[in-house]
């Protein structure tokens, strides 16, 4: 039971020896160009620390000038230092990086086309349903305002519109955004123009896109992450809602899928109709 | 690239300075003690004793011999860097809010505070003997009321003038033997935090509260480029290898405390650099808690010091990623 012996078979044994309160002393051990010191002391409630520091040891060719300064001796607050960096003040920090921002302007460029192009495209789908505009219903009595702006800022008008698009975040904070970029706090009953009986059963968001199939008889704890699964070897999916209870989190058994395609959306639903997920059966449809 | 972490001020840093060969690092702070580093390693060298406020500049002569700090407790004060002993206490009659020695260590300009029915002035002071300085300044104009206060002056490569930096935005160049204004620099809008001259003294950048870094043709006080951020920018400097890495860096922010739950161990503030000719930004270092104070490029280029409203001293030592960068234009 060498305390000198610095390889240790467990530290179990080495917390045993030490236990009569004395602490081993410390090791110093030097190789060439590094250093390793090991000292061992008390923190703060009696436990036994063990502090392993790494120096390395550099030498460089310096003007003798700078040679004269390093073997002034210390003054001020470090006059009891010992030599070599004092751990109280030097302290290595985390790594980090330099985060290179290249071609930033270029990336934003591209970004916005990609986005003018998708939202061009997008134009003849998306309709609402109160006005027959180019706007989702659930903003809609509020979206008037922007049709006129629109014909004049093309760009950033319809950047604006861009988060209703593939976003997949909980319909009620969009629609509550939506309301909430006119001014005004709109209840869901009075959303869409008042036509609603709640929050909607019938159809998620007013998305009026062909290829959204609706998904009912889900268990309660199915979650978007298990539609995913499930929907994702059909294809392309833009967006997932599952109606869940807002307190508990549960699902309330049914979602709507909306998927990038018509085609993948008429797959899922010959598959998956009446297929066994969980304990249930699931019905799988085109949302009306 | 593993920066050192200098934790020796117990306050925010006010100032950092390399001395003229890249080996010592002074950082001054809000507390009254000024630290200086070996930047090499980050091993403390020692402290200097005697301030009773906050310091709010330094400067160090050209072979390091003395080391100056101008301090909010009305004084400035003449220290030998090898002990650390105070060689000469010059009282004003208020605070020293910029203090810089002339290129050839012989004279010491600073600018004083205007409060208490005082105003801001600039003087200079003959510093040849350093432990019989005479107190009295060989040159001293009154800045205000005629204009800003003045917070931070730097002497022209010559020892032929001297240019201040004031509360308003302007800079001023002022004729060193009769006292007068040469030539004013307006451009930025709000004060001034800090100046720097580039390493071979043609070039001035002053980091503002008005979010923008300019640089200057000192010969003319021609405005020649802006860097523009987001945040106020406290301090700027520019590196000194200008002709392979012409890069300027910016350190600053002041904004809300909405650092909220990033990861603590690294702070969220950043050191921002620009191209100096195509006034783009193009990196990012993060590290500091809070804004940065003060920042400085080590004289040989390749590494850079960080002081901030945290107290902490963050020393960097570029690594390849940085030499290999190239700015695509």
């Amino acid at each position: 039971m060498s305390v000198d012996d610095v390889v240790k078979s467990s530290w179990a044994d080495e917390v045993e020896e030490v236990e009569g309160g004395n602490l081993p002393p410390t090791v110093e051990k030097s190789d060439g160009n590094s250093k390793t010191i090991t000292e061992y002391s008390l923190n703060e409630d009696g436990k036994k620390v063990k502090v392993t520091s790494h120096y390395r040891i550099e030498k460089h060719r310096v003007a003798r000038t700078i040679a004269e300064r390093k073997t002034w001796r210390k003054y001020g607050l470090s006059k009891n230092d010992k030599p070599g960096p004092n751990p109280a003040t030097t302290i290595t920090a985390e790594d980090v990086f330099m985060h290179f921002l290249s071609n930033k302007e270029e990336e934003q460029n591209e970004q916005e086309d990609i986005k003018k192009k998708l939202i061009d495209s997008q134009k003849g789908q998306v309709k609402c349903r109160l006005c027959k505009e180019d706007h989702w219903t659930k903003q809609c009595p509020y979206k008037d305002k922007l049709e006129p702006l629109r014909s004049s800022l093309l760009g950033e008008e319809k950047a604006e519109e861009e988060p209703p698009q593939p976003g997949g975040g909980p319909p009620v904070d969009k629609s509550k955004i939506g309301g909430g970029t006119q001014g005004k706090y709109v209840p869901p009953s009075m959303r869409d123009g008042g036509s609603k009986k709640g929050e909607s059963m019938m159809s998620a968001r007013g998305r009026d896109e062909t290829a959204t199939v609706r998904v009912t008889n889900l268990s309660e704890n199915t979650r978007e992450q298990d539609l995913q699964d499930l929907f994702r070897p059909f294809g392309d999916i833009s967006r997932i809602f599952l109606a869940k209870d807002k307190n508990t989190g549960q699902s309330k058994g049914f979602a709507f899928i909306n998927f990038k395609r018509r085609e993948d959306a008429a797959k899922a639903i010959q598959v998956l109709n009446g297929y066994g997920y969980d304990h249930l059966i699931l019905s799988v449809e085109w949302a009306k | 690239m593993k920066p050192l972490m200098l934790q020796g001020h117990e306050r925010s840093i006010t100032k950092i300075l390399f001395n003229r060969e890249g080996d010592l690092l002074f950082s001054a702070s809000k507390d009254p003690k000024p630290n200086v580093w070996y930047s090499i390693n980050g091993e403390r060298l020692g402290t200097y004793d005697g301030h009773s406020g906050a310091v709010w500049s330094i400067d160090i002569k050209w072979d390091s011999s003395l080391f100056i700090t101008g301090s909010a407790d009305q004084t400035m004060r003449i220290w030998d860097v090898e002990t650390g002993s105070s060689l000469a206490n010059l009282e004003m009659k208020t605070s020293v809010r910029g203090v810089n020695f002339s290129y050839s260590g012989t004279m010491i300009a600073y600018t004083t505070d205007k409060m208490m029915g005082h105003n801001s002035e600039l003087s200079i002071v003959d510093v040849r003997e350093p432990n019989n300085v005479d107190a009295t300044p060989i040159m001293k104009t009154q800045v205000t009321p005629s204009n800003a206060k003045a917070l931070s002056v730097l002497w022209g490569p010559l020892d032929e003038y001297v240019v201040t930096g004031h509360e308003d935005g302007c800079i001023i160049k002022w004729d060193m033997r009769t006292g007068k204004k040469m030539e004013v620099g307006q451009e930025h809008t709000k004060q001034i935090k800090d100046m720097q001259l580039s390493h071979d003294g043609m070039m001035l950048i002053t980091a503002s509260k008005d979010s923008t870094a300019r640089l200057w043709d000192l010969a003319t006080l021609e405005p020649l480029k802006v860097y523009k951020t987001d945040r106020p920018v406290n301090s700027a400097a520019v590196s000194p290898l200008v002709d392979t890495y012409p890069h300027v860096v910016l350190g600053g922010g002041q904004e809300a405390m909405d650092v909220t739950t990033t990861s603590s161990r690294i702070g969220k503030f950043d050191a921002r650099f620009f191209h100096l000719v195509f006034e783009d930004e193009f990196a990012r270092v993060k590290g500091h808690f809070g804004p940065i104070n003060s920042i400085s490029f080590h004289p040989n280029g390749r590494g850079y010091a960080s002081g901030g409203e945290d107290g902490y001293v963050r020393v960097h030592v570029f690594d390849d990623a940085y030499y290999q960068f190239k700015f695509d234009f």
